[in-house]
């Protein structure tokens, strides 16, 4: 049965360093995937591929049956595939409220409705107090909300979660947690890159482990948690005897 | 005690009321006023226009084209070279050259963006645009090479062509009236979202779901079409064309310095800049010791300086002065 | 045989005045490759040390040559002094403030040379260029032999400069790697004053230079800006190699042209060339291209 997005052996070099080698796998609508590995192991590489910031050197990327491989990120948009920054990149001179806006133009063309919507999402991810500050006044937790508000706000189907725990303190990740929960709740599927394994623990149905480019190991994340070669990716080879 | 939303709707009001007494005023000003004074607020009006042109580009979707004297020729020489060789009225012959505009902006918009040309390079290759046109239009006999075209005088408003200045001036005013209407309706569009977004943040505006190509070449093709407009205005008010005049970089700038010290990205911004700009020209030239010369010298020495001290203190202009965020 | 050597007069004119084209090139690819700044106010430097020149000799009788010598060391200050007030503050700012900036400035000298002298166009005249020398059937004169040498001269200093003293390194290290400079204590302030004072005066002592037979009048400015980037990205942005090729070809191709088709039409296709390069090839013949 075809997931909504089919990973097929993509590959990526740089150079002088292959930073995917054929990783293929499939994400199935509904539920959060996580995608995890050491540092290196080619996440980013795969997100810009699958956001459609980076083209591929050779495989195929499927979104609903369609092939969207090296597709503009705003058609991406359109097809249902949202997606977060890393390093949040709010609009500097826009406010809260108009970014959020943008996003939400995606789906609705009316300028009044997508204001109206836009409010409510802002309450939503606890922004209400803050829809008149501009992008450049924000603290980093509110800049991290704001990405994923605006996200959540083209209306995905499939929401790609670009390592959004980092650099958040343990309260501030289960904060995090419930939120992608309740989106998740909300039938769109979410792909996460994640280093924070606490998240992906308490979030994900299925990850896959990424080392050195490749795909090492696929299943429920505590099951992944056993597997010996992730293990040895993560800790090293004297764990993994262990 | 007045609630938030009464007073919301008074300040409304208020501006409302401003904007239609300024507009009234300018209206009626030529009829009161000497013909010199008429033409001095013919040329502010032409400044005032171009720059709210530039503004759509560079203002709200942050692409800065120092080629849209390119664009001005156009609707110079389409309007000009209808009415001489097939004797269309420039009424319709600015629509011709707006739509060329139009289609030679997006072209050359579109093909640099597809190069992933942005930023000062972006500004760079309008500015050789610039000299290429410069280079054909100069050697093109077709166009009256070096020494242009001319047009004769005479009372025919059905071919913009009028005796009295008074014409000339409402047609401006009422250009600069209409851009302003049109950039308020761009601000609060749809449209208007996408291109403030994709200044800020191009790649960030494409992942929320911009189509920032679409947008940034449809915004260029816009600016160029009414940027033309102001062409075939220039060729009917001076009734000449002369490549080494219509091709310098003082349009552009003055486009610039209007939009930026006034503030860019608002409606009135460049208004007021470009107003203030062509003001303080004229009250320096009135005064007994200052020539023509040295007026325009100086008051441009003045505006280059506070370009820069704005531009490195306060991004936003004199208009964003008070519309500073909080 | 009459046709090659006149296209031989035409192309040794158009070499020395390449060699001169450079020499405003080189000032305005150097700060690019250091600190990644389109300078567009680069043209209006030399224009003002042009005027400079001008005011030195019509007031205090100096010869344009010696002008110039005079006219790099006073740039070297006077650059120095823009970066502090002017460029600093936009090196770490946008795209278009830096764009914005330094058009400011251009406005700023423009205005106030045409303010000070007018527009009219002036002329000095050089003692020391009087004359040509006679190559065979070659016409070539003194005035622009010595403009050509002392462009070549003064590049080959500025080369030398980067290559063997410790500042010349250091901004060698910066244009080619700025965090690695930085890391390895390389004080990046410094490096990039002298790199934009080193510029103006170099964009000075070309204006200078061009003085004995180039009409002076404040909207020359203008052209060299266009000369300069002209020559520094068909040349390769940084490149300073590049440059001194770069500025030789136009100056032949510009003297060519203008001698065979209308000047107009030359103009349009080096500047289509210039924008063709841009798209197709925007790291030049010999740049490496930092975006």
């Amino acid at each position: 049965m075809a997931g909504l997005l089919e990973i097929e052996t993509i590959s990526k070099r740089f150079r002088g360093l292959q930073a995917l080698d054929n990783v293929s796998f499939t994400v199935d609508e509904g539920g959060v995937f996580g995608v995890i590995g050491a540092n290196g192991a080619g996440k980013t590489t795969l997100f810009n591929i699958i956001s459609g910031a980076m083209k591929p050197d050779s495989g195929t990327v499927r979104f609903a049956g369609q092939v969207v491989t090296g597709h503009k990120p705003s058609s991406l948009c359109e097809a249902g595939i949202g997606r977060t920054f890393q390093i949040a990149r709010p609009f500097p001179d826009l406010t809260v409220l108009e970014t959020i806006r943008v996003a939400a133009l995606c789906r609705l063309r009316n300028m009044r409705a997508a204001t109206a919507r836009a409010t409510d999402i802002a309450g939503r991810f606890g922004l209400a107090q803050k829809l008149d500050r501009a992008g450049r006044h924000l603290n980093v937790l509110e800049r991290k909300r704001l990405e994923l508000a605006r996200a959540y706000a083209t209306g995905p189907r499939l929401l790609l979660l670009d390592e959004v725990a980092a650099g958040l303190r343990p309260v501030e990740v289960d904060d995090l947690v419930e939120l992608i929960r309740s989106i998740a709740g909300e039938n769109i599927t979410v792909l996460m890159i994640e280093h924070v394994l606490a998240a992906v623990f308490a979030l994900a149905w299925r990850v896959v482990v990424l080392d050195q480019g490749h795909l090492i190991a696929e299943g429920p994340p505590l099951d992944v948690a056993k597997d010996a070669k992730v293990i040895e990716a993560y800790l090293g080879a004297g764990y993994a005897a262990a | 005690m007045k609630t938030p939303a009464a007073d919301d709707r008074t300040a409304s009001v208020l501006k409302i009321a401003l904007v239609a007494a300024t507009i009234v005023i300018a209206t009626v000003f030529p009829l009161l006023a000497r013909q010199q004074w008429v033409v001095a607020g013919i040329l502010i009006l032409f400044n005032c226009y171009l720059a709210q042109c530039w503004n759509l580009a560079a203002g709200y979707a942050g692409q800065f084209s120092l080629g849209h004297t390119i664009f001005l020729a156009t609707g110079a020489y389409a309007s000009t070279v209808l009415f001489r060789d097939y004797g269309i009225s420039p009424w319709i012959g600015m629509w011709a050259g707006a739509l060329i505009a139009a289609v030679l902006g997006a072209a050359l918009s579109a093909v640099a963006f597809w190069y992933r040309v942005r930023g000062v390079f972006f500004a760079v290759i309008t500015l050789s645009a610039v000299e290429v046109f410069r280079g054909i239009c100069s050697g093109w006999e077709f166009l009256g090479g070096t020494s242009g075209i001319f047009l004769i005088s005479a009372n025919d408003p059905a071919d913009m062509n009028f005796l009295s200045r008074v014409p000339y001036y409402e047609i401006i005013l009422g250009m600069v009236v209409l851009a302003g209407l049109g950039t308020l309706w761009l601000e609060r569009s749809r449209f208007g979202q996408y291109l403030m977004a994709l200044r800020e943040d191009e790649d960030a505006a494409e992942a929320s779901g911009v189509p920032t190509f679409r947008c940034k070449v449809m915004i260029i093709a816009i600016s160029a079409a009414a940027t033309a407009l102001a062409g075939t205005f220039y060729a009917q008010f001076l009734l000449f064309i002369v490549p080494e005049t219509l091709f310098t970089f003082d349009h552009v700038l003055n486009m610039m310095l209007g939009t930026i010290v006034g503030g860019s990205g608002t409606v009135i911004g460049p208004i007021v800049g470009s107003a203030l700009f062509g003001l303080f020209g004229d009250v320096l030239r009135a005064l007994p010791f200052v020539g023509s010369r040295e007026a325009a010298s100086l008051v441009r020495v003045g505006y280059g300086l506070v370009l820069v001290v704005l531009v490195l203190r306060l991004p936003r202009g004199i208009v964003g002065l008070w519309r500073w965020r909080s | 045989m009459d046709q090659v050597q006149t296209i031989i007069q035409v192309a040794a004119s158009g070499l020395l005045m390449g060699c001169a084209y450079a020499l405003v090139a080189v000032g305005f690819t150097v700060v690019f490759g250091v600190m990644n700044i389109i300078n567009f106010a680069h043209g209006h430097i030399a224009m003002a040390a042009m005027f400079a020149s001008f005011a030195l000799n019509r007031y205090l009788g100096l010869d344009p040559y010696v002008a110039a010598l005079c006219l790099f060391p006073t740039f070297l200050i006077v650059g120095g002094v823009l970066y502090r007030i002017v460029i600093a503050p936009a090196v770490t700012a946008s795209h278009a403030t830096q764009m914005l900036v330094t058009l400011g400035l251009l406005i700023v000298i423009e205005n106030s040379a045409n303010l000070i002298f007018g527009g009219d166009l002036r002329s000095v005249r050089s003692s020391l260029g009087e004359g040509s020398l006679h190559l065979g059937s070659l016409v070539l004169p003194w005035s622009r032999l010595i403009t050509a040498t002392g462009s070549l001269l003064a590049i080959l200093g500025l080369w030398a400069f980067l290559k063997f003293t410790r500042f010349g390194t250091e901004i060698r290290a910066a244009a080619s790697n700025e965090l690695g400079a930085r890391l390895v204590g390389i004080p990046i302030g410094r490096v990039f004053i002298q790199a934009f004072a080193l510029s103006t005066a170099m964009a000075a002592f070309a204006g200078a230079m061009l003085v004995p037979f180039y009409l002076i009048n404040p909207f020359v400015g203008y052209d060299f800006m266009l000369k300069a980037f002209v020559i520094s990205i068909i040349g390769g942005l940084g490149s300073l190699p590049g440059a001194v090729l770069a500025g030789l070809i136009i100056g032949v191709v510009e003297a060519l042209g203008g001698f065979y088709l209308t000047a107009s039409y030359a103009t349009a296709m080096v500047f289509g060339l210039l924008i063709l390069m841009l798209l197709l090839r925007p790291a030049g013949l010999m740049g490496s291209f930092r975006s």
